[in-house]
C-alpha cells in the first residue's frame, strides 16, 4: 500500500519532470526543423531561378546576335551582288570577324535555289524549295534550327533570314557552331549535381547533358518538362534513374527551346543531414539529461519524503508508546494501591495467627505434630508469597512513581566502568567479552547514580540473558558506550549480540509485565522501571533489535 | 514496653482490629479510628501519644488528618503509612510534620519499632520543655503562676 503510493507519487514526478521539458523542446527542434528545410529549398530555388534567367539572357543575346548579323549583311548588300560568290566570301570573311561562330553562308532565291555559298562543302546550285527549313523561313521570316551533328561532329545550327527586295524574297542561310552557346550552359554548375541543358520541343537534347544525355537524344525524364509556360518554373520532379531533382526552366523567347536547370534535392539537403544529426545528437544528450536530471530530482525528493514519513511513523509510534505507558503507570499506581490494603491486612493477620500459636505453644495447649508442622510450613508459604505480592506492587510503584531521584553532574567515562564491575564476574563466566566505547572529554550528564547503576545494571543482565540465549558460552559480546547525541543530550547506549528481539514484541517492551522469560523468572517490570527511572532524570529510551543479531539500548540523558 | 498510648488511623475496619490485638500482645496501649474525624475526636477526648495514619482515606485524607493534628496538638507524633504510589503525598506528610513514613504491607515489627522511636522523640521534646520551664521557674515563680493560670 505505502509502496504502490510512492511509486505512483514516482511515476507522476518523474512524468511531469520529463513531458513539460520535452514537449517544448521536440516544439522547437520540429519547428527549427521545418523552417530549416523551406529555407534551404526557397534558397536553392531562387538560386536555380536566377541561373536560368541569367543563362536564357545569355543564350538569346547570341542567338540575336547571330541573327542580327545575317539581318545586317542582307539589309546591306542586294541579292544581286551576295548571289556572287566573291562577295558572299567577302561578306563571310567580315561575318567570322565579328563571330566565329559562322562556319558558312548561303544565299537561296525565292524557289529555293542555293545561289552561292562560302563553306567546307559544295552545296551551290542545290534546289531547297521541299526542305522543311526553307518553309519555315518563307513563313516565319527568320528561322532557327535545332542542333544537329555536322560532318565534323561539331554541334550546329543553322539560321536562316528572308530579306523581301521589291517583289521578290531571297534568303541569307549561315551554319553557325552551337558549341559556343552549347559551353554557356554547359559549364554551368551547382554544387555536384547541378546542371543546365537545353531541350527541343520534342524533348530532344540541344546541349550535352553531363549527367548523361547526348546531343539529339531523347530526354528520357521530358514528360513533366514540356510543359508549355510563361517565366520561370520550378518544381521537384522524380527523374527516370529514381533521384528527385529540383527543377527550374523557362521557354527560350518565342523559340522552341527549353532551358533547364536542375539540382538534386539530395544534395540541396545534404547540408540539412548534417544538421540533421546534430539535431538528432543533441536531442538525444538534451533528453539524457532531462531523464537523468528528472530521475535524480525524483529519486532526491522520494527519498525526503521516505524519511520524513517514517521519522513521522516513529515519532507516531513514540507518541503512542510513551502515552500508553504514561496511562499504565497511572492505573499501576492506583492498583498498587488497591492491592497493597488487602495485603497489610493478610500480612497483619499472618503475625496474629503467628502470635497466638506462639501464645498456645507456650501454654501447651498445643502438641507437637507433624500436622502442626505442615500448618506452620503453610503459613510460612503464604507470607512469603504475600511477601511477593508486595514486592510486585513495589515494583509495579517504583515504574508509576514520580521519585525524588537526587541527580547531580555524573562523568561518564568513570561512571559505566564501575558500574559495569557489578556483573564483570557474571559476564566472563558466560565467556562474554564487555568493550567501552567511551570518548574523552565527554561532558557530564545529569542523572542520580543510583538509580543510573539500577537502570545499567538491569539492560546489562538482559543483554547476558539474551547471549547465553543465543550462544551458549562462547562468543558474547557487549558494548557500552556514550558520545554527545545534540546540543544539551548524551546518549549511552548497552549493545548485544544476544538474540534479539521480535519487532511484536519491541513495541510492548518498556510495558509493565511484559516479559518474554519462562513463567516465574521475571515480573516484567525491570524494563518498565528503567523507563520510568529515566524518564524522571528528563530522559528516554529506545530500542533498536532485530532477531538473531542482537539488540541495543538507547539511554537519552540531558547534559549536566 | 515504653508506656504510652498509641492511636491507628485507617478506613480498613480489619486492619484496625486485628493489628489493635496485636499491638496490644506486644503490650502497647491502643485505640483505633476509622476516619480522620473519630481521630481528632479521640485526640480531643483521651491523651494520645503516637498516631499511626493512613494516607489515603475516604472523607478527610491522611495529609489533611495530619495538618490539623499538628495544629491542634503539636506535641503529638504521626507516623504515615502509605499503600500508594504517592511517595509525595509522604513527603508531604513529612515536609508538615509527620515523625516518619511506613510503605504497605508493612511488618507489624516496623511498625512498632516506629512507634518507639517516635515516642522517644516526643519524651525527649517533652523533657525539653520540663528543663525550659524549670529554668524559668527559678527565674521567675511568677510566671509559673501565670502559666497554670493560663494552662
Amino acid at each position: 500500500m505505502k509502496e504502490n503510493h510512492y511509486s505512483a507519487l514516482r511515476t507522476k514526478i518523474l512524468a511531469g519532470m520529463m513531458v513539460v521539458p520535452i514537449i517544448p523542446f521536440i516544439l522547437i527542434v520540429l519547428i527549427g526543423y521545418y523552417y530549416f528545410t523551406s529555407s534551404l529549398q526557397s534558397g536553392t530555388i531562387a538560386k536555380l531561378t536566377r541561373v536560368v534567367n541569367d543563362h536564357r539572357e545569355m543564350i538569346e543575346s547570341f542567338l540575336d546576335e547571330r541573327i542580327s548579323d545575317l539581318r545586317f549583311v542582307a539589309e546591306t548588300y542586294h541579292f544581286s551582288e551576295l548571289a556572287q560568290q566573291e562577295v558572299l566570301s567577302g561578306v563571310f570573311v567580315n561575318l567570322q570577324l565579328k563571330s566565329s561562330a559562322f562556319t558558312d553562308l548561303g544565299v537561296f532565291d525565292e524557289k529555293g535555289v542555293h545561289l552561292a555559298y562560302h563553306g567546307p562543302f559544295d552545296l551551290a546550285g542545290k534546289i531547297y524549295k521541299e526542305t522543311a527549313w526553307f518553309q519555315a523561313v518563307l513563313r516565319e521570316g527568320v528561322y532557327i534550327s535545332d542542333v544537329f551533328l555536322g560532318y565534323r561532329q561539331v554541334p550546329h545550327s543553322i539560321m536562316a533570314v528572308v530579306k523581301q527586295e521589291g517583289e521578290k524574297r531571297w534568303v541569307l542561310r549561315a551554319t553557325i557552331d552551337a558549341s559556343l552557346f552549347s559551353r554557356i550552359v554547359e559549364k554551368v554548375r551547382i554544387g555536384k549535381s547541378g546542371e543546365a541543358y537545353i531541350l527541343n520541343k520534342e524533348g530532344h537534347f540541344q546541349t550535352v547533358r553531363r549527367s548523361g544525355g547526348e546531343l539529339m537524344e531523347p530526354d528520357p525524364d521530358l514528360k513533366p518538362l514540356l510543359q508549355v509556360h510563361d517565366g520561370v518554373r520550378t518544381f521537384v520532379e522524380r527523374s527516370s534513374g529514381g533521384e528527385e531533382y529540383l527543377y527550374a526552366t523557362t521557354w527560350l523567347k518565342s523559340r522552341n527551346w527549353l532551358l533547364v536547370v536542375r539540382v538534386e534535392k539530395a544534395e540541396v539537403f545534404e547540408a540539412l543531414k548534417n544538421v540533421t544529426y546534430l539535431v538528432v545528437l543533441t536531442a538525444l544528450i538534451g533528453g539524457l539529461l532531462i531523464v537523468t536530471v528528472a530521475f535524480q530530482v525524483t529519486k532526491r525528493i522520494i527519498g525526503r519524503l521516505e524519511t520524513v514519513d517514517t521519522e513521522k511513523k516513529e515519532l507516531g509510534q513514540q507518541l503512542v508508546v510513551a502515552g500508553r505507558l504514561a496511562e499504565i503507570g497511572e492505573m499501576s499506581a492506583g492498583f498498587a494501591h488497591e492491592i497493597n490494603n488487602p495485603l497489610q491486612i493478610m500480612k497483619s493477620e499472618l503475625t496474629l495467627i503467628d502470635t497466638l500459636l506462639s501464645d498456645l505453644r507456650e501454654r501447651g495447649e498445643l502438641k507437637d505434630s507433624a500436622d502442626l508442622a505442615d500448618i506452620i510450613d503453610s503459613l510460612k508459604q503464604i507470607k512469603s508469597q504475600v511477601d511477593r505480592c508486595g514486592g510486585i506492587t513495589q515494583g509495579l510503584l517504583k515504574f508509576a512513581r514520580k521519585k525524588e531521584s537526587q541527580a547531580k553532574a555524573l562523568n561518564l567515562n568513570t561512571f559505566l566502568p564501575e558500574v559495569t564491575r557489578l556483573i564483570e564476574s557474571k559476564a566472563s563466566v558466560e565467556g562474554i567479552e564487555i568493550k567501552y566505547d567511551l570518548s574523552d572529554g565527554m561532558p557530564e550528564v545529569q542523572a542520580d547514580p543510583a538509580h543510573l547503576e539500577q537502570v545499567i545494571v538491569n539492560l546489562l543482565n538482559n543483554a547476558i540473558y539474551a547471549i547465553v540465549d543465543q550462544h551458549g558460552s562462547y562468543g558474547g559480546q557487549i558494548e557500552l558506550g556514550a558520545k554527545t547525541s545534540s546540543d544539551d543530550e548524551v546518549v549511552i547506549w548497552v549493545k548485544d549480540n544476544g538474540s534479539g528481539i521480535s519487532p511484536e514484541n519491541l513495541q510492548k517492551i518498556f510495558t509493565p509485565f511484559f516479559s518474554t522469560k519462562p513463567v516465574g523468572q521475571g515480573t516484567g517490570l525491570g524494563l518498565s522501571i528503567c523507563y520510568g527511572i529515566i524518564e524522571e532524570m528528563g530522559g528516554f529510551m529506545e530500542v533498536e533489535s532485530r532477531k538473531g543479531v542482537g539488540t541495543t539500548f538507547y539511554i537519552h540523558l540531558p547534559k549536566a | 514496653m515504653a508506656n504510652f498510648r498509641l492511636m491507628l488511623v485507617d478506613d480498613e475496619e480489619r486492619f484496625l482490629t486485628t493489628t489493635q490485638k496485636l499491638l496490644a500482645k506486644k503490650g502497647l496501649d491502643v485505640v483505633t479510628a476509622a476516619s480522620g474525624m473519630e481521630a481528632l475526636e479521640k485526640l480531643n477526648s483521651q491523651s494520645i501519644h503516637v498516631v499511626i495514619l493512613d494516607v489515603k482515606m475516604p472523607g478527610m485524607d491522611g495529609v489533611t488528618t495530619l495538618k490539623e493534628i499538628k495544629r491542634l496538638f503539636p506535641l503529638v507524633e504521626v507516623i504515615m503509612l502509605t499503600g500508594h504510589a504517592t511517595v509525595e503525598s509522604a513527603v508531604d506528610g513529612l515536609k508538615s510534620g509527620a515523625f516518619d513514613y511506613v510503605m504497605k504491607p508493612a511488618d507489624i515489627d516496623d511498625l512498632v519499632a516506629k512507634a518507639q522511636e517516635a515516642h522517644e522523640k516526643r519524651e525527649r521534646l517533652e523533657e525539653k520543655i520540663r528543663m525550659a520551664q524549670a529554668r524559668s521557674y527559678v527565674k521567675s515563680p511568677r510566671d509559673i503562676l501565670k502559666q497554670s493560670e493560663e494552662g
